[in-house]
């Protein structure tokens, strides 16, 4: 069973145009959506959320319809959104004795445990927490709703090498210990060496390739150049892939 | 899940402003003041609140909470809803303690009577309708939404307060009991009139919502 399936999805802007975006993540998976900034990452990323109003398109969560479904959809799902924090001035403890009236699936003990484990304050405020610690207690949420399905806009964005290295960690253990699937986007290439197993490239608002992560490297070994000798790495292929040169 | 929507705006949306400007409705026990300033507390609080909601994010927040993306604009309208009945509930036993030891009359404007009130919800009942209406086109553009709406609700504040000044429409300031029954029908317009707009402003605000990319 795929955790995610995403068909044809399709949002236009005046702008920008997302277009006919598909992949499938598969459960007990983590994928890495990657792209340059203003690739189409964060558009793709709230579109499957409902965030954003797609044009058209499918989205598919363990098998059920999400826009359908939104609500229990939700309740198996947990998301970060990089960059966006809430209630900046509010403690953890006002946070998530709202968030935990939500889901019916919520179990203290298990909170309590992750807070613990993740060295989380719980009477500290949001804005003393640093950039990592705010994706953790957002993790902390998540895994204590018993979420499925974790989706993460630039969750190692703005981290130093160790934090996000502790970041990408924590999801490798987390999928393999609770089975959790895991949905995120970054254009750090080191991130998805790292941890992804599958990777999905979006340029300029379209799907380039989607793929297991030794079928993707493999597929895009004819970019390689004479006097390669070794396998292009990820961040040798993203930015092949990207290079631009200017009529200057 | 109405009422945990209702937590949610109290505990971690509304700004402390809104408890505020809701307990202003003790102003009515001033012995000259212009009461109508009470109604536009009841509008300024929420307004105070939208934008603090706009600074924390809190749009966001609710949308990624398994609930419907209307129920957004639901918690809302509740929110608005509670301060305002609260503001008028704190306000009614100190507009019966004025009456018992004040016995001048306001100089400034409408008594805190039954007319008062039901003009109250009618103030009321336009910035509501414009302010959510405007607001859930973008979920962010706060300040125009406020504009917009409380331009039409000071209006009808001075008309209310100026209104008692003209000798034909004296009776609109009485607080005698028999002649206040006269001013019933004013407060059971303003009731209903304050019910619809509610209810129309959360269809169209929801349905703007809807169309809105976060």
């Amino acid at each position: 069973m795929n955790a995610l399936s995403v068909k044809g999805l399709t949002k236009r802007y005046p702008n920008f145009l997302l277009q006919d975006i598909s992949f499938d993540l598969p459960q007990g998976k983590i994928m890495g959506l990657i792209g340059i900034n203003g690739a189409g990452k964060s558009t793709t990323l709230k579109s499957i959320i409902n965030l954003v109003n797609s044009d058209s398109g499918r989205i598919e969560m363990l098998d059920k319809d999400f826009r359908e479904n939104e609500e229990s959809c939700k309740q198996d799902m947990g998301v970060v959104l990089g960059g966006i924090d809430f209630y900046n001035h509010k403690k953890l403890t006002d946070i998530t004795a709202v968030t935990k009236r939500f889901y019916k699936n919520w179990d203290d003990e298990a909170y309590q445990r992750y807070i613990k484990a993740f060295s989380l304050s719980p009477h500290k405020k949001v804005k003393e927490l640093s950039s990592g610690m705010k994706v953790k207690y957002m993790l902390a949420l998540a895994l204590s709703h018993k979420a499925k399905l974790l989706i993460l806009d630039e969750p190692t964005s703005g981290l130093d090498p160790v934090s996000r290295d502790d970041i990408l960690e924590l999801f490798r253990q987390l999928v393999d210990s609770k089975g959790l699937s895991i949905l995120f986007s970054t254009h750090i290439t080191s991130d998805l060496e790292k941890c992804a197993d599958y990777i999905t490239y979006i340029k300029d608002g379209r799907l380039l390739k989607s793929a297991e992560k030794s079928a993707f490297i493999e597929s895009f070994q004819h970019l390689k150049e004479p006097g390669d000798k070794s396998e292009l790495s990820l961040e040798e292929i993203m930015i092949r892939t990207e290079r631009r040169s200017y009529d200057v | 899940m109405m009422f945990n929507l209702l937590y949610k705006e109290l505990r971690l949306a509304a700004h402390p402003n809104l408890y505020i400007f809701t307990l202003l409705g003790v102003l009515v026990i001033v012995p000259a003041y212009p009461y109508g300033m009470v109604f536009l507390f009841g509008c300024l609080g929420p307004y105070i609140s939208f934008m603090y909601g706009r600074e924390t994010n809190d749009i966001y927040y609710t949308s990624l909470l398994p609930v419907k993306k209307r129920d957004t604009v639901k918690a809302k309208c509740l929110l608005m809803v509670l301060a305002q009945m609260t503001q008028l509930s704190i306000s009614l036993p100190f507009a019966v303690l004025r009456l018992r030891t004040l016995p001048s009359s306001n100089p400034a404007g409408i008594e805190a009577n039954i007319a008062y009130y039901g003009f109250g919800f009618i103030v009321y009942a336009i910035f509501n309708l414009i302010f959510l209406t405007q607001f859930f086109k973008t979920a962010h553009k706060v300040g125009k939404a406020f504009v917009l709406a409380i331009i039409p609700a000071s209006i009808g504040v001075i008309i209310m307060e100026v209104l008692v000044h003209i000798p034909k429409f004296q009776w609109l300031d009485s607080v005698e009991p028999a002649i206040m029954l006269k001013q019933l029908p004013i407060l059971i317009v303003g009731i209903i009139v304050y019910i619809l707009s509610m209810l129309v402003a959360y269809r169209v605000s929801a349905n703007r919502f809807q169309q809105v990319d976060l």
